[in-house]
């Protein structure tokens, strides 16, 4: 760590024990004239040097967002900007990062002065000689370099500092007792790398095509596969990308066939699986389904995509092992397809439009198939009146999956009643009941369970439905509904407001007793609806 | 369609029709003797929250009138916003509880 000052004389140097005398000198020397700034700010106006040291003189903080000592001196200074500032020092940190990465790390470091940002090749830290960040640079009223403390030095930053209230003619302006360690080397500036090295770790986004994608905002926070012309008419296959499916809500974008098309590939579809994600869309944006509520909430519910029928098998959709998990290209692009269409379409962007206060990693995307070769019953699609060889997708509203473990049961009924009991704080502890619904996911093993006992599908969800009551005392307490409310104190209440509250899919891998309920969105009117898939 | 640095041609998954905004009803300069909707969006103890409003404007002179949608999470229909339209000067309403 090299300090060089003004107040100690023009060109002397100090080595901090430990360093070498060797090391390249970093910085200006005091007395030269500080160069001016090509910087970016958020103001508008270009931000100039002589303005920044107009009243008292300027402190500049050279910093980059991955370097720890960085972080450290923003935190250490950042709280004393402001009092600096009244004093008639400006204090400005010159980030060799991006201005929206600069914005960040100062705001969640505390840094409470100005904030710059130098794009490649960093010329302004190349101006000043910088071979390392953070490097403190203080210049006069005059325009002059005053002093340079480099890396993280809490003595020398402190003599800065008392330089600086010389320079203002304010002696009250000091640097508190260090809390943190008193010296901590820098990390290289990236004005010292190769220029090849920094320019290809710098290279703007518009020249990286993934990169592009984000920028434009074409995305979910992911990588996505850019959207061009021959990928997007690939997955059209011949379709007139004209027709509309509808407005999306909430900011009701029309959904042609070739912007389903281009979600479709943003999300890694392969044409084969694009009539599935036609089918979706329909679905999502029937009104029934009220798409619009659900993509505002602050609830955390997403969009559950249900797949049955031969398609599944066509297109390799997973319904076994890992089947509400990560492994398989088709159930996690469908699903996200769906997703980017309302966040995309629709406008329904975490933070802007998509109000959810938590969410869930299913709102990335989520997509099940249902095992109607190992399920004992009538799938979902059949239940919902379709025929069994026709290819459905059914569209729920629904929250993150809760597992529920069962070994050890051995009767239908000891399994059917842990299996509802999971369900009782779902939504909320003391809702009830639900009327909206809740869907359990059935693991083979549990299946068969039912299967070997004869149960048809419609006698466990009564069961289920049975056996998950309170009395209504029992559930007042926080949140609770009209219903409870208003009955006696020793009136019966269910967790559902009927059997048919309950949907129930067999899915996952042969081993393991592990099935999963997903709770409802709850208050939206918004019903299961099913879209055949048609045929290219 | 859009194209990058290197003239790929992208299609856009944005809706990119530029929509005016629906300028601002002119602001009246008092309430009293205005007709005033208030509209209930059927959210818990939104109509605590209009109970407090309508009190404060009827003092002050307007005439208020009481206006409930179906559903929070639903737009409101077009013949309800058209029958507040066709009767009231301004509109008040309770968003959530």
């Amino acid at each position: 760590m090299i300090i060089e000052s003004a107040s100690r004389g023009p060109g002397r140097r100090h080595a901090i024990k430990g360093l070498q005398r060797s090391q390249p000198a970093s910085g200006l020397a005091p007395g030269s004239r500080a160069p001016d700034l090509a910087v970016t700010g958020t103001d508008p106006v270009p931000v100039s040097l002589a303005d920044l040291a107009a009243r008292g003189g300027a402190l500049l903080v050279f910093v980059s967002e991955e370097c720890p000592t960085s972080a450290m001196t923003l935190r250490n200074l950042g709280p004393l900007c402001r009092a600096w500032d009244e004093a008639g020092l400006t204090a400005t940190a010159i980030f060799e990062d991006p201005l929206d990465v600069a914005i960040r790390v100062a705001r969640g470091t505390g840094w409470t002065g100005r904030v710059v940002s130098q794009d490649p090749p960093y010329e302004t830290s190349r101006a000043y000689r910088l071979l390392t960040v953070p490097t403190s640079v203080l210049v006069g009223r005059n325009g002059d370099v005053a002093g340079t403390v480099v890396g993280w030095d809490h003595s020398s930053l402190a003599a800065l500092i008392g330089q600086a209230g010389a320079l203002t003619g304010q002696a009250a302006l000091t640097l508190p007792p260090p809390v943190e360690p008193l010296l901590k080397p820098g990390c290289s500036s990236k004005a010292a790398l190769d220029p090849r090295v920094a320019a290809a770790i710098s290279r703007p986004a518009a020249e990286d095509e993934m990169e592009e994608m984000f920028e434009r905002g074409w995305t979910d926070g992911l990588p996505v596969v850019p959207p061009t012309r021959q990928r997007v008419d690939a997955m059209l296959a011949g379709a007139d990308g004209s027709v509309s499916l509808g407005l999306v809500p909430p900011s009701m974008g029309e959904a042609t066939l070739e912007r389903v098309a281009a979600c479709a590939v943003l999300a890694g579809c392969r044409p084969a699986y694009f009539p599935v994600v036609v089918a979706a869309a329909k679905a999502i944006l029937d009104p029934a389904f009220n798409l619009h509520g659900q993509a505002v909430t602050t609830q955390p519910a997403g969009q559950l995509l249900v797949v049955n029928g031969p398609v599944r098998r066509a297109i390799g959709l997973n319904s076994g092992m890992g089947a509400l998990g990560p492994g398989s290209r088709a159930n996690l692009t469908i699903g996200r397809a769906a997703r980017l269409l309302v966040t995309l379409l629709g406008g329904a962007r975490p933070g802007a439009l998509d109000r959810a206060t938590l969410g869930h990693m299913g709102k990335v995307g989520f997509c099940i198939a249902e095992d109607e070769e190992t399920s004992p019953w009538q799938p979902l699609h059949v239940e919902r009146g379709f025929g069994p060889h026709q290819s459905v997708v059914t569209v729920i509203g629904s929250d993150a999956p809760l597992s529920i473990s069962d070994h050890r049961s051995r009767t239908p009924e000891d399994l059917a009643y842990i299996l509802a009991w999971a369900a009782a704080s779902t939504w909320s502890t003391n809702w009830w009941p639900l009327s909206e619904p809740s869907v359990f996911v059935i693991c083979p093993e549990h299946a068969e369970m039912f299967r070997a006992a004869g149960w048809t599908k419609q006698q466990l969800r009564e069961f289920m439905y049975e056996a998950v009551h309170k009395p209504a005392g029992q559930l007042r307490r926080g949140e609770t509904t009209p219903v409870v409310s208003a009955a006696d104190p020793d009136a019966d209440i269910s967790k559902w407001a009927s059997p048919d509250s309950i949907v129930l899919l067999v899915a996952g891998g042969e081993a393991g007793r592990y099935s999963a309920v997903l709770g409802p969105c709850t208050g939206m009117g918004a019903h299961i609806v099913s879209r055949e898939v048609e045929s290219g | 369609v859009s194209s990058d640095y290197a003239g790929r041609d992208y299609v856009s998954p944005f809706d990119e029709r530029v929509r005016p905004a629906e300028p601002l009803a002119p602001r009246p300069a008092t309430i009293a003797g205005r007709s005033v909707a208030l509209l209930d969006i059927s959210k818990n103890r939104g109509a605590e929250f209009l109970d407090r409003i309508e009190s404060q404007l009827t003092q002050a002179g307007a005439v208020t009138s009481r206006w409930t949608k179906e559903i929070f999470s639903k737009p409101a229909a077009p013949a309800l916003i058209d029958d507040i339209a066709a009767g009231a000067h301004l509109v008040v309403e309770a968003l959530a509880d």
